[in-house]
């Protein structure tokens, strides 16, 4: 697993995709977003190769937006 | 007289109203007068469309008299949550994002609704975008729980579950995507159904996460609930997840009883997840199972397990979904939403795509895994929430984590869930019962429902307000 994300990875993060956080925001963020982070880290564990995702094209299908 | 007429079930309202004891107008003026009354320890109504009503009411009454009865919602005054699109009727999501906004539509089950003969009150107060918490830095202020207004009524369809505790509708819609239908039914005594995943169209919704979102109706007995949803259910080719199956008589099946019904509680790995549950609501769900099996159902054990996991899909999907969305929005105008929902949403912006797809492909293993136990029973019970409703003033957002999510389960696996009021605690706030069946199968929640609310009181208990 990843090692959790620090603040000043979050504030590089956030100016990557655009938004620019104060400080305080940012420590704010910092707990959901390293447990989000971890939460998807741990459902890795149940899956195998096999596993497609629940929602996958179907090319026959209509209205398919 | 004025009680006992507004809080009549939908079935006694409609009977009053084919034998003209009562009209659809005066229905709507103790609606009215009682929303005057009350709402303002409430705050459950954001908009309030009272010429409207009245105006539908009025056509309602001259098409009853003329034998143009349109069935039992014909003359029904409900109201919406301020999600639902509603052609020039201001619609909010409880956010300054959208404060004065008027949609040009109608959404499919407003308009499902509208011809049903339904009348509309009003656009009822919620978590703001349907998300987070009590919105306290929304332009409107938070909705507060009748049973005790230092409570919250729980969310996010927070002024439906309230407004219907309160006897100021007879229906309403809510919306679910991780349990805010079946969350203020519990905490506020009523009854609401998150139906399959596809059964209702989500047109003209607001989405919070399109791929767990589900539309609902919520009312005070699940009887009313089924011919709320039997008005807005069926296929709808504008809502590309709506399903394209059969609609059945919601209400054919409800008087059958559970002879013979196999339930399953999920509890082991599951109900002492983290804090557990609070041992009130433990009672109370306890005591609910013992009357069912006292009915004629057979109660089987469960593992709890894959339930218990399912939190961590539905949460990464909601929240990366959830910026998805509203990501244009966040990006021109962040400070206009309110600060929770700021941070929640913005957790969606800082996981992958990998982890999006992770947590798709984990709902498919975890769908299998909890579908797989339909081989031994017929429906699960579990608690409509894992503690009563908390105080406004010590609620802590972070304990929702550190207890078991009884709701997010079905909303992973699109299952019908129905929710409803099985019980007290000793500071007079209600616990909710939920039932959840395979998929497309509401009428089987419907008749466990309809069997337990039989052998019961906890439906007819009201508020003082």
């Amino acid at each position: 697993m990843a090692n959790e994300i620090a603040i000043e990875e979050l504030r590089a993060f956030a100016q990557r995709i655009g938004l620019t956080l104060p400080d305080d925001e940012l420590q704010r963020l910092l707990p959901g977003v390293i447990r989000a982070q971890k939460q998807a880290a741990e459902l890795r564990a149940l899956l195998s190769n096999s596993d497609e995702p629940a929602g996958i094209f179907i090319a026959s299908k209509k209205n398919q937006r | 007289m004025e009680n006992e007429l507004c809080y009549l079930s939908i079935t006694e309202a409609a009977a009053a109203l084919s034998k003209k004891t009562v009209s659809s107008v005066e229905l709507t003026e103790t609606c009215l007068r009682r929303i005057e009354a009350v709402d303002g320890q409430l705050h459950s109504f954001i908009t309030l469309t009272a010429d409207h009503a009245l105006a539908q009411a009025r056509q309602a009454d001259q098409e009853l008299r003329s034998g143009k009865g349109r069935g039992a919602l014909h003359g029904i005054p409900i109201a919406l949550k301020d999600l639902y699109m509603t052609k020039g009727i201001r619609t909010t999501c409880h956010s300054a994002v959208l404060e004065n906004w008027l949609p040009d539509r109608d959404a499919t089950a407003a308009m499902n609704l509208t011809a049903a003969g339904t009348v509309l009150l009003g656009k009822l107060g919620m978590h703001e975008f349907a998300f987070g918490g009590p919105s306290v830095d929304a332009p409107f202020p938070a909705v507060r729980n009748p049973w005790n207004t230092a409570h919250i009524p729980g969310g996010s369809s927070s002024g439906s579950g309230a407004a219907l505790a309160a006897g100021l509708c007879y229906g309403a819609l809510g919306s679910d995507t991780g349990g805010s239908i079946r969350t203020p039914a519990s905490h506020c005594g009523v009854v609401g159904i998150k139906p399959t995943y596809g059964r209702v169209s989500r047109y003209g919704v607001i989405p919070l996460s399109w791929s767990l979102d589900h539309v609902g109706p919520m009312a005070r007995s699940v009887e009313d609930c089924a011919l709320l949803l039997q008005a807005i259910a069926g296929h709808d080719p504008r809502d590309p997840a709506c399903a394209d199956v059969a609609v059945p008589d919601f209400r054919g099946t409800l008087k059958d009883g559970i002879q013979g019904l196999r339930i399953g509680v999920p509890r082991t790995g599951w109900f002492d997840e983290n804090l557990g549950v609070a041992p009130e609501t433990e009672a109370a769900f306890n005591e609910a199972v013992k009357i069912l099996e006292s009915l004629g159902a057979a109660i089987v054990e469960l593992d709890g397990t894959p339930f218990s996991v399912t939190r961590k899909a539905n949460q990464t999907i909601l929240v990366c979904e959830a910026y998805a969305y509203h990501e244009k929005t966040y990006q021109e105008t962040p400070l206009k939403f309110g600060a929770s929902v700021r941070r929640r949403m913005l957790e969606g912006a800082f996981l992958s795509a990998v982890d999006y797809i992770t947590a798709q492909r984990a709902r498919s293993v975890l769908n299998e895994r909890i579908c797989a136990n339909f081989a031994r029973v017929d429906v699960f019970a579990v608690p409509g929430a894992p503690r009563p409703p908390e105080a406004f003033a010590t609620m802590d957002p972070n304990e929702q984590n550190l207890r078991p999510s009884f709701t997010n389960p079905f909303n992973l696996t699109g299952l019908p869930a129905l929710c409803f009021p099985c019980g007290f605690t000793e500071g007079n706030l209600p616990s909710g019962l939920q039932i959840v069946a395979p998929p497309f199968e509401e009428v089987t929640c419907f008749r466990v429902g309809y069997a337990y609310e039989q052998a019961t009181d906890w439906h007819q208990r009201r508020p003082a307000l």
